[in-house]
């Protein structure tokens, strides 16, 4: 490479240097790693010994020289002059050109995020018919056909089809689940049900006669209830963040002994007591238990199993963490509700 | 149920304030949802799950109190020798007769008469304590009853002596269509699934229920009659449900009475009423009853630990467990046997134990810790498939919607013309809204659709991935189908402005060819007939694209538009399209694409010219696309303007030119002379 020849171009393109963008091919092309000037220092060492030096010294000259060009330029290159060269020749205010995409109702969203959540902790996610026997929904779970604790429970009745004898009704909660996995499979498994649920109430703000329950249940050897707390915590903790505080309050379910509510602390007020709330400071969000001993018992397990399962309303959840304060908006469909989420 | 501090005060020595009184309850399984100053006192809401009847008293509320502060309960009222069942006055006479038709219905009946009674107001403290909790004062007798249902739990009942026809009280069912006037003023039909009380002659009271008219205390009442008993849970149950009332006693006895308060409920109340309405009582007159054998319940410590994940030692759990009532003797190194008092019916297995000294230990007192899960093979499955596909859906523009799965007969008539046979009716509905199960998803979406224009939305495009509901061979059959709802102007901006389009079964096919992709179907076809399209997956009908008419669309008060929907049955899809993607090897050589530009006569289908081309196009026609299409001015009314693309290529060399003009003259020569096609 002739050096003098470089000195000339340098001069020449330096010359055409007008923009940010000129400047920068200037310098890659000769300041860059592949450039010119570490071509020219890459030929040093195939010279003679004598003659090293000085062409050594002419290339550092050259190398101070677009140094200088460089850095004047940097400061007669004026920003707006770059604009300009870019070409933006339309109005960037204007909307963006794209396609609008729908959005998920956001009950799939939440169940989406819940189920999520358990399945990286090593849960399965399934489904269930939403159409169940008395036997599934009641009695294989502990609860006495004619018990007040039935009445959480109120429930749809189907009018038999011709000759069939079976008595359905639609699922008062998820739960049911559970007695159909267990006949199903031997422990250990743990799942999470989504779906839909049916009571017989008056719609108003926070009733609907369907809704959507998440169901959860874990048994194998050695499950015990300071197990339930700990998964319990990094779920409610994944949805409504880290810094909320849980309490665990003994309950009542046919189906599990021991059973809990458990309580996050209220995320707006943080647990001072405000309208979401209802003053208390805390915000019930699911109930659960360890497995009752009977509903081992009526799916026919006899090993030293133990487990917990757990339920939790959808839209509850859906309602709280988005601030909604009517269940009746989750099934009006309103497009400008559901493109919010 | 409500509760005052001080009348808990009563029974224990409570050295705490109310507000930490009522948080160390919520944390015991007493959640307490109001706490409330009122006249120096404060009122305790708390909600009683079904589990605890012995909870529905102050003096059960008085025990936990009592553990859950570690103090003793006060027996602050009936002495020693009062508590046998012979107290009474032996000058007063019972004169009473108990005859019980089945003792299964009533297991135990006591009476007590109290003579000499002056009714008049009460007392201003008991006034006040049964209004703080919501009971209204009536008289001095009446409020006994209640201020002691209230006190021990145990519903009581008082009658008029004078105005029942025999001291022979008779406990039996109902006659069919017997009439009875309760205290409400309302005049009851009953029937044989109802348990009465009755002198000789007629039902007095409906037993554990509600008292009647006739023989309720008045201001002339001089005898009273003391009722304290106990009736068969499940009869009750179904006796107010028959008689749609609910009522203190009602509500105790369904969830089932402790027979060991019975005989200090009575008692209590007839000192009261010695007390304060100046009567004199008579000793008790009962129904024989034995007493149960009281429960042993076996309790491993470790057993404890297994299922809690705490150690408890013998010593600790004795204590908790006696604060509660129960009385613990070790019987080995591991084992504890456990007497449950009479009262607790809802202890009766080891685990039951185990909650219980879980919840005096303290649930938030438990560790946290984390279980090792067992994870089993799980491949991509029908649920992931569901996702994915709304997911595509989503991404081409289509909002998700949630209906309802239960409506009525009418709007599924309007739909689809008639109800089908197979479709399941709800045997107890609220409203007609919840008349059947839905057996098509068109008729939520057309709901959505209506509701949207009424909101003035320009554009709908809603989908749903639900079930419709049928019998199928007497079983419940549940489906899972993907709805779609077009309707109305779709809007986009462009380069050029805004592109405004109205929607067309074209796009409706678009999103259902889109779905088909994302569930890996590639093996369907789309069939016009009567009037709509079937689409065909694999040989079998899948479902339809459908132009609502317009005489459905009036039954939604939608008018002057056109609404697309589709229904397609996703078990079909779901099964075949648990997706196996193949890999085609790309082709090595380059490909040749000739356009063909034609005018073709308006009613010949597209489909049908790309076929015929494919068909005859020889080995080395590899595709052919429809590329353009045209109606306006510069074609002639009746022809239509189609651009198809053909695409040459082979599988062994490069194509020249030379070798596709043949091919491609001999495609033109066949839509000149098989579809009358003028080539532009």
């Amino acid at each position: 490479m002739d050096i003098e020849k470089v000195k000339v171009e340098v001069e020449t393109d330096a010359q055409a240097v007008v923009s940010f963008h000129h400047l920068e091919e200037f310098r890659v092309k000769y300041l860059g790693r592949k450039g010119v000037l570490a071509q020219l220092t890459g030929q040093i060492p195939l010279l003679p010994k004598e003659a090293r030096a000085g062409f050594g010294q002419q290339v550092n000259a050259l190398k101070n020289r677009v140094t200088v060009i460089v850095t004047e330029k940097e400061k007669t290159v004026s920003p707006v002059q770059t604009e300009e060269t870019q070409g933006v020749s339309c109005d960037i205010t204007m909307p963006g050109i794209t396609q609008d995409i729908g959005h998920l109702h956001p009950i799939t969203q939440i169940i989406e995020e819940i189920c999520s959540i358990f399945n990286k902790m090593g849960f399965r996610v399934v489904e269930g018919p939403e159409i169940e026997t008395e036997y599934n929904n009641f009695s294989g779970l502990n609860i006495p056909l004619e018990h007040p604790s039935r009445d959480a429970f109120d429930t749809f009745y189907l009018n038999p089809s011709s000759v069939q004898t079976e008595k359905y009704l639609l699922r008062s909660h998820t739960s049911p689940m559970q007695v159909r996995v267990m006949k199903s499979a031997k422990p250990p498994f743990a799942i999470v049900v989504p779906g839909r649920v049916y009571r017989p109430d008056a719609v108003d703000a926070s009733h609907s006669f369907m809704f959507h329950q998440i169901e959860g249940l874990l048994v194998d050897d050695g499950i015990r209830f300071s197990d339930l707390k700990g998964m319990l915590e990094v779920f409610a903790k994944s949805v409504f963040g880290t810094d909320i505080h849980m309490r665990f309050r003994p309950h009542f379910f046919p189906f599990t002994e021991p059973s809990v509510e458990v309580d996050i602390s209220c995320f707006k007020c943080k647990g001072k007591g405000c309208s979401v709330c209802g003053r208390k400071g805390w915000l019930e969000i699911l109930g659960a238990g360890m497995v009752h001993p009977n509903v081992f018992r009526n799916v026919g397990y006899d090993g030293d199993y133990t487990g917990f399962a757990f339920g939790m309303g959808v839209e509850r959840i859906a309602m709280l963490k988005y601030g909604i304060n009517d269940i009746r908006i989750f099934f009006e469909n309103d497009l400008r509700f559901l493109k919010q989420f | 149920m409500k509760v005052t501090y001080n009348w808990l005060k009563d029974f224990v020595d409570i050295d705490i304030p109310p507000q930490e009184l009522a948080h160390k309850l919520t944390m015991a399984g007493l959640e307490v949802g109001a706490c409330e100053e009122r006249s120096g006192d404060c009122v305790f809401e708390i909600e009683i799950t079904s589990n605890r009847p012995d909870w529905l008293s102050v003096m059960g509320l008085a025990r936990e109190v009592a553990a859950v502060t570690n103090k003793k309960m006060k027996d602050p009222f009936v002495s020693r020798r009062a508590q046998c069942s012979g107290a009474g006055n032996k000058n007063v006479k019972t004169g009473v007769a108990i005859e019980i038709t089945d003792k299964r219905d009533c297991p135990l009946y006591t009476a007590r008469v109290i003579r000499n009674v002056n009714v008049g107001p009460s007392p201003d403290w008991m006034k006040q304590r049964l209004e703080l909790i919501g009971c209204r004062s009536i008289n001095n007798v009446v409020d006994i009853t209640n201020y002691v249902l209230f006190e021990s739990g145990e519903p009581l009942h008082a009658f008029d002596l004078d105005r029942l026809s025999s001291s022979h009280i008779i406990i039996r069912r109902a006659q069919e269509n017997e009439i009875l006037t309760t205290i409400d003023g309302k005049k009851r039909t009953l029937d044989s699934d109802i348990l009465v009380i009755a002198d000789k002659e007629k039902a007095v009271a409906v037993a554990g229920i509600m008292g009647g008219l006739e023989s309720e205390v008045g201001d002339s009442t001089r005898s009273v009659l003391l009722e304290a008993a106990v009736f068969d849970p499940v009869l009750i149950r179904r006796g107010r449900q028959i008689l749609g009332i609910q009522t203190e006693a009602a509500y105790r006895f369904e969830r089932g009475i402790s027979p060991g308060i019975v005989s200090f409920a009575s008692l209590r109340a007839a000192q009261l009423l010695e007390k304060i309405a100046g009567g004199v009582m008579s000793a008790v007159c009962s129904s024989h009853f034995s007493a149960g054998k009281s429960l042993l319940v076996s309790v491993r410590l470790s057993a404890v630990e297994r299922i809690l994940g705490i150690a408890v030692s013998f010593s600790v759990a004795q204590k908790m467990l006696a604060h509660l009532g129960f009385t613990v003797t070790r019987s080995s190194k591991d084992m504890m046997r456990v007497t449950v008092p009479p009262y607790r019916t809802d202890v009766k297995i080891e685990e039951d134990i185990i909650e219980e000294i879980a919840r005096i230990y303290g649930y938030e007192k438990i560790k946290v810790t984390l279980p090792s899960l067992k994870p089993k093979p799980a491949g991509f499955e029908k649920r992931d498939a569901v996702l994915n596909l709304k997911r595509v859906l989503v991404g081409l523009g289509l909002n998700e919607v949630n209906t309802l799965s239960l409506t009525d007969k009418k709007t599924v008539t309007q739909v689809l013309g008639r109800v089908p046979s197979s479709a399941i009716e709800i045997m107890n509905p609220l409203s007609n809204e919840q008349e059947i199960m839905s057996p098509s998803s068109i008729p939520g979406l057309l709901r959505c659709v209506s509701r949207n224009l009424n909101h003035k939305q320009e554009y709908i495009n809603i989908f749903e991935i639900t079930k419709n509901f049928s019998w199928m061979n007497n079983s419940p059959l549940e489906t899972y189908v993907l709805a779609i709802a077009l309707c109305g102007v779709s809007s986009r901006f462009t380069e050029h402005g805004v592109l405004r389009e109205n929607v067309t079964f074209l796009h409706l096919k678009g999103i259902c060819e889109a779905a088909f992709g994302a569930c890996g179907i590639t093996d369907y076809s789309f069939m016009e007939q009567k009037g709509e399209v079937r689409i065909i997956i694999k040989g079998k009908d899948a479902g339809f694209l459908r132009m609502m008419p317009s005489s459905v669309l009036d039954a939604f008060d939608i008018k002057n538009r056109q609404v697309f929907c589709s229904e397609i049955n996703l078990e079909n899809i779901l099964e075949a399209g648990i997706r196996e993607k193949k890999f085609i090897p790309l082709p090595l050589y380059p490909s040749i694409s000739r356009d063909i530009s034609m005018v073709i006569g308006e009613n010949i289908p597209a489909g049908t010219i790309a076929a015929a081309v494919h068909k005859n196009g020889g080995g080395l026609l590899t595709d052919v696309k429809i590329s353009d299409y045209y109606k306006g001015k510069q074609i002639p009314s009746g022809f239509k303007g189609l651009t198809i693309t053909c695409i040459y290529r082979s599988s062994e060399r490069t194509l020249t030119d030379a070798e596709v003009v043949p091919l491609h003259s001999r495609i033109c020569s066949l839509l000149i002379d098989t579809f009358k096609a003028t080539l532009r």
